[in-house]
C-alpha cells in the first residue's frame, strides 16, 4: 500500500540565510500508483464525490491537510 | 432593484452541481473506457436525472443558459435577472 504523502530533508547550510526548514513534504496522490484504471470500483455519493473532489475511494486524496503545521 | 431569489435557489442550485460533478467525472472516465457498460448506464441515467432537475429549475426560476431554448414565444426571458452567477 502506498502513502499519500512523503517526506524528505533539505540540506542545511551554515551559509543559510534563512532559518533552515528541515524537514518537507510532497504529494503522492493514488493516480501514480493506480496505472489504468479498473472498471467498476466503488464509488462515492453524488454529494460526497462532489466534497472530495472524486468519484472514487481509490482516487482520493486529502493533499497533504494534516502535514502543514509539521512543515519546519 | 429585484427582491433577493429564494433560499432554495441555493439549494437546486448546489444540486445541479452535484450532478453536474458526477457526469463530468463519468465523463472523463468514458473517455478512457468507453465500452463500459455500467459506467455508459450510469452515465445516461445521470444525464436523465440532469435534465429534470434542470427542467424543474428553469420552469421555477428561469433559464440556466441563454442558449438553453427560449422557452416562451413573447418574451426573452434570458434578459431578467439575476444571472446565476449574479446570485
Amino acid at each position: 500500500m502506498f502513502t499519500q504523502q512523503k517526506r524528505y530533508y533539505p540540506y542545511v547550510s551554515p551559509y543559510d540565510p534563512c532559518a533552515p526548514i528541515r524537514q518537507k513534504f510532497y504529494q503522492t496522490p493514488p493516480e501514480l500508483y493506480l496505472g489504468f484504471q479498473p472498471p467498476g470500483l466503488p464509488q462515492y455519493s453524488a454529494r460526497e464525490a462532489l466534497a472530495r473532489g472524486t468519484l472514487w475511494p481509490a482516487l482520493y486524496s486529502p493533499y497533504g491537510k494534516s502535514s502543514r503545521e509539521a512543515q519546519r | 432593484m429585484k427582491p433577493p431569489v429564494p433560499q432554495e435557489y441555493d439549494q437546486w442550485l448546489e444540486q445541479l452541481q452535484t450532478v453536474d460533478f458526477v457526469l463530468t467525472e463519468l465523463q472523463l472516465y468514458l473517455d478512457t473506457h468507453p465500452s463500459d457498460p455500467q459506467a455508459l448506464q450510469q452515465f445516461r441515467a445521470w444525464t436523465e436525472r440532469r435534465r429534470l432537475i434542470a427542467g424543474q429549475f428553469e420552469a421555477q426560476f428561469g433559464p440556466l443558459e441563454a442558449t438553453g431554448g427560449a422557452r416562451s414565444l413573447h418574451h426573452w426571458d434570458w434578459v431578467e435577472s439575476p444571472w446565476p452567477w449574479q446570485v
